[in-house]
């Protein structure tokens, strides 16, 4: 048994959510005052490797900052929503602060909590498409709300989030999807890895991650190439392309729905997380010509700074 | 004005008085305190720390099954219970009774001040004589 502990904690997987929580779904804000947290992971989703690293921050126990940038490695013909609640999907810097609004400690072991969440964040790379030039690269704002219980046998976790890319003027630039992300997480510790403190903690997790992605839009085509004109205009075959009657480019290849289900894991020891989660594809109803996603896969480790606070 | 060797002498004095003394020390030794919400070896982890750092802390134990923090003082340590229960919160987790080991003097038939701290708190000990400094250990909520 202690072997196969061992191993599972050996696997290079992190704390992608917010620190001890789930991989893919909402948790809140765990951070107490003054800790810290540096997070890595990789994310693998039909085709396409993202690495991410984040930085979070305790600034009072109840309030959390986080700084993340993903970049993509390799990148797929998929809908570009968010990878999970806590990480942009697109390659993104992403300023986040969590507020831990409700806490309440009812027992030993037990935490009902709720966090709101607000973000804003900024395109690092341009995404290629099949359908065109690169979008341009537009600021998106990031809202969202979770809440749970956490207890030495189960977690429950829920939430709910929607990331908005902006235009610098309206109508006129290119547009990202927006994207509605929604999860529901259950965690268990089984009796037999219920071990005290400074052993490893284990813990299992069956998260379900549902997802609209809106279409991403172009700016209008210049008129000479049948379109008003403004913004950088790319010409795009029509074939790619669904006009609105005010004349608005929407990429027919884009946006798409999905519900993802799946098992992950975490393990924890001394100032270290490790995690992981396997998601497979419930529906999957990409826009277009896209490709279809069978599995999403996140691995990775974070290092945590405790109790530094003098 | 004069110079007076026996005024600056006394002015030495006075003024090793003011800037030697030092404060008292407080004399909690032991204190077993239970904390809701620590629901992983992380948890356990930051609580520990943090409270490692608190001046005059010897060492921490906790109990994630038993939700108890177990802390072990060094003598003549200047530490408060409030520091530690302002500690606690700061890391998100709710401190609830503690038993506590201490050096103090009763004052009154039940209270109990502990050397130094500033604390104090109400003992149920009706066997306690209040003439000099005593151990005791007792509850608190």
């Amino acid at each position: 048994m202690k072997f196969v502990l061992s191993l599972i904690c050996l696997i290079p997987v992190s704390a992608w959510g917010d620190g001890h929580g789930p991989a893919f779904a909402y948790s809140t804000a765990t951070l107490g005052s003054g800790d810290a947290s540096f997070e890595t992971a990789f994310m693998w989703r039909s085709g396409s490797i993202m690495f991410g690293p984040r930085v979070s921050y305790g600034i009072r126990q109840n309030l959390q900052i986080s700084f993340a940038a993903p970049f993509d490695i390799t990148h797929g013909d998929h809908p570009t929503g968010r990878f999970d609640a806590m990480m942009p999907g697109n390659p993104e810097a992403e300023v986040l602060l969590g507020w831990r609004f409700y806490h309440a400690a009812p027992g030993i072991s037990t935490r009902n909590e709720a966090t709101i969440y607000a973000g804003a964040s900024a395109l690092t790379q341009h995404v290629p498409r099949d359908d065109g030039p690169p979008l341009q690269r537009q600021p998106g704002m990031y809202v969202a709300l979770a809440a749970g219980r956490v207890a030495r046998s189960y977690d429950i976790w829920a939430g709910a989030g929607y990331q908005r890319y902006g235009q610098l003027e309206s109508g006129l630039h290119d547009h990202q999807s927006n994207t509605f992300l929604s999860s529901f997480a259950v965690g268990w510790r089984p009796p037999v890895l219920n071990k005290d403190y400074p052993k490893p903690d284990l813990r299992f997790f069956w998260e379900t991650t549902g997802e609209v992605v809106g279409l991403a839009r172009r700016a209008p085509l210049p008129p000479e190439a049948g379109g008003k004109g403004g913004g950088h205009g790319h010409v795009v075959p029509p074939v790619f392309l669904l006009q609105s009657l005010n004349r608005i480019v929407y990429l027919r290849n884009s946006g798409g729905r999905d519900v993802f289900s799946g098992p992950s894991v975490l393990c924890t020891y001394r100032s270290l997380a490790f995690q992981g989660g396997v998601l497979f594809a419930l529906l999957d109803q990409p826009n277009g010509r896209q490709q279809q996603e069978d599995v999403r896969v996140v691995v990775g480790v974070t290092y945590y700074l405790l109790g530094r606070r003098k | 004005m004069t110079f007076s060797w026996r005024a600056l002498s006394r002015s030495l004095a006075l003024s090793g008085l003011l800037f030697g003394v030092e404060p008292l020390h407080a004399e909690y030794l032991k204190i077993e305190l239970r904390v809701y919400g620590l629901d992983c070896g992380l948890c356990a982890r930051g609580v520990a720390a943090s409270v490692q750092r608190l001046a005059g802390v010897k060492s921490v134990d906790v109990s994630l099954k038993n939700g108890l923090l177990e802390i072990v003082l060094e003598r003549g340590n200047t530490f408060k219970m409030s520091d530690l229960r302002r500690r606690i919160r700061e890391n998100g987790f709710r401190s609830m009774e503690a038993t506590i080991t201490a050096v103090g003097v009763l004052n009154g038939p039940s209270k109990f001040e502990v050397t130094g701290s500033g604390e104090s708190y109400y003992v149920d000990k009706p066997d306690a004589k209040g003439v000099g400094p005593l151990e005791l250990t007792f509850q608190v909520k």
